[in-house]
């Protein structure tokens, strides 16, 4: 310890402080009228059993509200699967469609019919037949 | 501190004389503490026991982290603060409070050869820092307990412990220059 502190110790020791025996007795008598208080804890809120019962039927309520609306969806899972598309769209008019597709190619097959008698003639006129 | 914790918990249960055991070697050492910062010895008795009534009311907020003296110094600081009232902060007012006839630091002072420190200290020193040193010097508290019972920062508390030695010392090196008075 230092000087100073030294010196400040000795100097606080120097100050004669104490209390009277009527202080006591004034402090003593004080502290028997105190009474203490407790302090304060958040103590759990007390609930009426009113509060249980209705807490117990919202539950059960809300377990067959969720049960049901599942079930529910179960039964209507073949509803909700995506409808064939045979069933969606028009049926195709395949036989119009077909005769537009092949309309060209008949033609076609015709002119070379046509190409190949008419080869097949000056053949058979340059040979002689 | 055992024993002490055996008190605190007995009192805490309503047991008055238990409570007076654990005070009994803190009181003389509160008064004199209180004394430093009351204008008499009357509100100084006051203001202890008003101190001693709270911590006996409120004794099951103690926190037994904290030091019991920590906690008693806290509450006597804060009722000697309520005591004085704001009006009566001012520089006049203040050194209103210690005039010599009345001062009750004064009165219960042994007579000695050169002016006590203490007396040096509370001229040179704001209230809050020469609490700080009280506690630091008289009390032998630590940083930390005096921090905690100012309700200020261990920073603030190491900051100001150290300009009231500087100006203590400044005030006794120019004194003792030029009269020798400080040993």
């Amino acid at each position: 310890m230092d000087k100073l502190a030294t010196q400040l110790r000795e100097d606080a020791e120097r100050i004669n402080a104490t209390v009277s025996d009527e202080l006591d007795h004034r402090i003593v008598a004080s502290l028997r009228a105190v009474t203490p208080v407790a302090e304060r804890k958040p103590a759990p809120a007390a609930r009426p059993p009113l509060f249980w019962w209705a807490s117990t039927i919202t539950g059960v309520a809300a377990a067959l509200a969720v049960i049901a609306v599942v079930n529910r969806q179960v039964d209507e899972q073949p509803v909700a699967t995506p409808a064939p598309m045979a069933a969606v769209q028009p049926p195709i008019e395949l036989n119009m469609e077909t005769a537009m597709l092949t309309a060209p190619l008949q033609e076609e097959l015709e002119a070379l019919q046509s190409d190949l008698k008419k080869a097949e003639e000056k053949v058979r006129r340059d040979i002689g037949l | 501190m055992s024993s002490e914790l055996q008190l605190i918990n007995a009192a805490k249960a309503g047991s008055v004389d238990a409570f007076t055991d654990l005070v009994c070697s803190y009181r003389d050492r509160l008064l004199r503490f209180l004394l430093t910062r009351c204008s008499s010895l009357a509100d100084a008795e006051d203001v202890l026991q008003d101190t001693l009534i709270n911590a006996y009311r409120y004794l099951d907020s103690y926190d037994p982290r904290w030091r019991f003296s920590t906690w008693l110094y806290r509450i006597a600081i804060r009722n000697a603060g309520k005591l004085r009232g704001p009006d009566l902060v001012d520089v006049d007012s203040v050194n209103d409070l210690h005039d010599e006839e009345n001062d009750p630091l004064l009165q219960c002072m042994a007579d000695s050869e050169r002016e006590n420190l203490w007396v040096v200290a509370r001229r040179l020193l704001n209230d809050d820092v020469f609490a700080a040193m009280w506690l630091r010097y008289a009390e032998d508290m630590s940083v930390n307990d005096i921090s905690k019972a100012l309700d200020r920062s261990v920073s603030w508390t190491k900051v100001n412990l150290m300009r009231g030695r500087r100006a203590l010392d400044e005030e006794l090196n120019g004194a003792a220059a030029g009269s020798e008075a400080y040993g």
